[in-house]
C-alpha cells in the first residue's frame, strides 16, 4: 500500500440532485492505491446515488470535483472514466439479453486496455479468473446478467473487476444477497484487487463482509453525508450500536 | 380511405406482349393460360383499399411498375458471384434469366432438379400456394413474371449443404421461385435479394410446397441497394408431420413490403418464423406474416425483431388463423421493436382469428427505445456510447438469430454486424 500523497482517487464537495431533491449533500473522500474504504449507512441514505453519480450516471446532476490519479475527471462521461481506470460494481446490475458474458467482457477489456486482446489469450485469462471465483466455465456463454441469481450477478461484477484491473473501484453492496461461500469468494476477489494496488470504496450496510475484507478506513454515511470517519473499530461499533446514536451528528451537518 | 381512380393506377399489361414473352421463353399452354387469367383479374384495375389491413401502413401505388413489365426484353446482367462455401446448388436470377452457377455432385446424384421455371412450371404446383387471387401484386407477377427457378428435391433426400438462390434486382424485376420438397426430404434453401439502385422495382413471388414429414429451412434475406422499392410474397404449404422454418432478414431498399407465411395444411405440421429487420435513414419497412392453421395438432412459433435508426419506419402485422378444424393446435407470436432514434417509428399489430376453443395461443408486442440503464452499464465498462448501443442492438437481434440454422445464422450475424458498423 502506498501512503504517499498520490491518491488514486479523490472527490471534494460532491453534491448530487435527483430532480429537485438534494440526495448527496457534500462528500469529500481521498483513497490511496491499494487502500480499502468502507462506506456504511442505512438504506435510502444516498450511497448508490453517490456511487452512480461519481461514475457519471447521466440522470444525476453532480457538483464538485472528482480526481482520478491526479487528473480532474469531473466532467468526463462514464466510458472515459472507465478507460482512465475507474470502475463501478453495481448494486443492481442490468441484464443485457443476447450479449454473452465473454463477448461483453472482451469488448470491455479491449476498450479499457486500448487494444484488441487476441481471442485465445483473452479466453485463457477469462477462464482463469472464473476459476478463481469458482464459476462454472459455462457462464462465459450465458447472456449478461440475464436470468442470473443475485449472487451470480455479484460474482460477475467481481469477475469484471478482476478482468478490467481498474486503478479505483466503487463496489455498491457487492456483498448483499450472498450466502457465506459466495461472500468468501467475493471477498477474495476484493482482496486480490487490493493487492494489485486497486484503491476501493466498498458500500455496504453489513458488518459481515468486513470479517473477510479488512478496510483501512470506515465512513458512516447518513442522509447524504459522511457523518463519521474512523478505523475498522468503527464498523464494529456500528454493528453493536446501530446508526441511531449518530443521528445528531447527521442533523448537525457533519463531523 | 377511398380507392383511387382505377384508370390512373392501372398497370399496362398488353396481351400481345404477354403472348410474346411466353412464346419466347418456351412456356407451355398451361403457363400462358395462368398469365392470361391473372391479367384478366387486373381488368378493370383497382388498387386495394387502404382500410384493408394489409395496406394500412404502405401505399400500394408505390409498388406499381413504371411502364409495361412484359414489354421489356431480358437485360444483359452478368453479376459475378464468388462462392465461398460448400453448396448443394447455387443459382442466379438476373436480368430476367436463370443461370445455374453450380450443382454439387451429391445433389445431382440424388436427383435434385434446378430448372428454368418458364419451361418447367406445368407440374400442378405452380400458382397453387400463391395464386393470382392473392392480391394485385401477385396477379401482376403471375401475368408478367420473367426469370424464374424451380427447385425440386426428391422424396427422402437429405442435403448436407444449403441451396442458395441469388436474385439480382435491375430496373424492374418480376421474379418467381417454386420450391418442391418431396416427402421426407430435408434441406436448407436461402433466397437472397441483392442489387438494384435508384428507382428499381421488384415484385417477387415464391411458392414452397413442403411434402409430408419433410424438413425445410428457408431463408429470405433482403439486402438491396438504397433506392429499391420492392414487394416480396412468400408462402409455404406444409403437409402432415412436416417442419418448415423461415428465417427472414431485411436490411436494404428504400421501401420494402414482405407478405410471408405458411399454411399448416396437414396434421402435426410445425412452422417457425424467425426474423430480424434493421432499418435506417428514411427506410420504410412493412412486414406481414401469416401462420394459417388448417389441420389438427399443428404448431407455429414466430419471433420477429426490428431495430430502427434515423427516421426509419416499420410496420409489422402478424396474422395467426386457427381454422375450426384445427383443434389441438398451438401458436405463439412475438414481435419486438427497438428504436435507436427519436425520429424512428414502429407499429406492431397482432391479428388473431381463432375459430376453435381447443387451442393454445399467445402473442406479445413491444416498441421501446434503448434502455438508458443498459447504456450506462456498458459505458461504465469503457464502451463508447455508439459501441454500447451497437452491443445492445446486436444482442437484441442475436437472441432471435441464435435460433436459426448455423450457415444462415452466421451470414445474417455478419450482415447485422456490418450494418451496425456503418450506422
Ligand atoms: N432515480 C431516482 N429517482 C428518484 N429518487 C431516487 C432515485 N434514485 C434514488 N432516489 C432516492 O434517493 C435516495 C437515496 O437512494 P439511494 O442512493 O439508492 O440510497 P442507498 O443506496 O443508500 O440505499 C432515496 O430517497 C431514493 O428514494
Ligand atoms: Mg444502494
Amino acid at each position: 500500500m502506498n501512503h504517499d500523497s498520490n491518491p488514486v482517487f479523490s472527490c471534494a464537495g460532491v453534491r448530487i440532485h435527483i430532480g429537485e431533491k438534494e440526495v448527496v449533500k457534500g462528500v469529500d473522500l481521498t483513497v490511496q492505491p491499494g487502500e480499502i474504504h468502507a462506506i456504511m449507512g442505512p438504506n435510502g441514505s444516498g450511497k448508490s446515488t453517490l456511487a452512480n453519480g461519481l461514475m457519471g450516471h447521466p440522470a444525476y446532476a453532480v457538483e464538485g470535483t472528482v480526481t482520478l490519479a491526479g487528473e480532474d475527471v469531473s466532467s468526463l462521461p462514464p466510458d472515459e472514466k472507465a478507460r482512465r481506470g475507474m470502475f463501478l460494481a453495481f448494486q443492481y446490475p442490468v441484464a443485457v439479453p443476447g450479449v454473452t458474458v465473454a463477448s461483453f467482457l472482451r469488448a470491455a477489456v479491449s476498450a479499457v486496455r486500448g487494444a484488441d486482446v487476441p481471442v485465445r489469450e483473452f479466453r485463457k485469462e477469462l477462464l482463469e479468473r472464473m476459476a478463481d471465483l469458482e464459476m462454472d466455465p459455462a457462464f462465459a456463454g450465458r447472456y449478461l446478467n440475464d436470468g442470473f441469481s443475485g449472487g451470480e450477478k455479484k460474482r460477475v461484477e467481481i469477475l469484471q473487476l478482476l478482468m478490467l484491473k481498474p486503478r479505483f473501484a466503487l463496489l455498491d453492496e457487492t456483498d448483499s444477497g450472498l450466502d457465506i461461500d459466495a461472500l468468501k469468494v467475493v471477498a477474495r476477489g476484493i482482496n486480490t484487487a487490493a493487492s494489485n494496488d486497486t484503491g476501493m470504496v466498498l458500500v455496504t450496510h453489513y458488518q459481515r463482509l468486513l470479517n473477510y475484507v479488512h478496510p483501512h478506513v470506515v465512513h458512516v454515511f447518513m442522509d447524504g453525508r459522511i457523518v463519521r470517519t474512523g478505523g475498522p473499530e468503527l464498523a464494529l461499533e456500528l454493528e453493536e450500536r446501530g446508526y441511531d446514536w449518530l443521528e445528531p451528528a447527521a442533523a448537525a451537518g457533519g463531523v | 380511405m377511398a380507392s383511387r381512380p382505377a384508370v390512373e393506377a392501372a398497370p399496362t399489361l398488353a396481351l400481345e406482349h404477354i403472348d410474346a414473352l411466353s412464346r419466347a421463353a418456351g412456356e407451355d399452354a398451361g403457363i400462358l393460360a395462368i398469365r392470361r387469367e391473372a391479367r384478366a383479374r387486373l381488368t378493370p384495375f383497382a388498387l386495394p383499399d387502404r382500410a384493408n389491413h394489409l395496406w394500412r401502413y404502405t401505399n400500394p401505388a408505390r409498388f406499381l411498375p413504371d411502364g409495361d413489365p412484359t414489354a421489356q426484353g431480358p437485360a444483359d446482367v452478368s453479376p459475378t458471384w464468388r462462392l465461398d462455401e460448400s453448396l448443394s446448388v447455387a443459382a442466379l436470377l438476373a436480368g430476367g434469366a436463370l443461370r445455374v452457377v453450380e450443382i454439387g455432385d451429391a445433389a445431382r446424384n440424388a436427383g435434385v432438379v434446378v430448372e428454368d421455371l418458364h419451361r418447367a412450371a406445368a407440374d400442378g404446383f405452380f400458382g397453387t400456394v400463391v395464386p393470382a387471387a392473392h392480391g394485385f401484386l401477385e396477379a401482376i407477377n403471375a401475368a408478367a413474371w420473367r426469370g424464374g427457378v424451380l427447385v425440386r428435391v426428391p422424396a427422402g433426400v437429405s442435403l448436407e449443404h444449403p441451396i442458395r438462390l441469388r436474385l439480382v434486382a435491375g430496373d424492374l424485376m418480376v421474379p418467381r421461385v417454386l420450391v418442391v420438397a418431396g416427402e421426407d426430404s430435408s434441406f436448407e434453401i436461402i433466397e437472397g435479394h441483392v442489387g438494384g439502385g435508384a428507382a428499381s422495382k421488384v415484385i417477387g413471388v415464391t411458392e414452397i410446397v413442403v411434402g409430408a414429414h419433410a424438413d425445410v429451412r428457408y431463408g429470405l434475406v433482403q439486402r438491396w441497394e438504397a433506392g429499391v422499392t420492392g414487394h416480396l410474397t412468400a408462402r409455404a404449404r406444409v403437409a402432415a408431420g412436416a417442419h418448415f422454418q423461415m428465417s427472414l432478414a431485411s436490411f436494404g431498399g428504400t421501401a420494402f413490403k414482405a407478405d410471408v407465411g405458411a399454411f399448416l395444411a396437414g396434421e402435426g405440421a410445425r412452422v417457425e418464423t424467425f426474423g430480424v429487420a434493421m432499418g435506417g435513414e428514411a427506410q420504410h419497412f412493412d412486414h406481414h406474416t401469416e401462420h394459417i392453421h388448417e389441420a389438427r395438432k399443428t404448431s407455429s412459433n414466430l419471433d420477429f425483431k426490428v431495430a430502427l435508426t434515423g427516421a426509419a419506419r416499420s410496420a409489422y402485422t402478424g396474422m395467426i388463423r386457427i381454422a375450426p378444424g384445427a383443434g389441438g393446435s398451438e401458436a405463439y407470436q412475438e414481435n419486438r421493436n427497438l428504436l435507436l432514434s427519436g425520429q424512428a417509428r414502429a407499429e406492431s399489430i397482432p391479428e388473431l382469428e381463432i375459430l376453435t376453443d381447443d387451442v393454445r395461443c399467445s402473442h406479445g408486442a413491444t416498441v421501446s427505445p434503448i434502455d438508458p440503464e443498459q447504456l450506462f452499464y456498458l459505458e461504465s465498462r469503457g464502451l463508447a456510447p455508439m459501441q454500447a448501443a451497437r452491443v445492445i442492438v446486436y444482442g437484441f437481434l442475436d437472441q432471435t438469430l441464435g435460433r436459426l440454422p448455423q450457415t444462415t445464422r452466421e451470414r445474417i450475424q455478419a450482415l447485422v454486424a456490418a450494418r451496425l458498423h456503418t450506422e
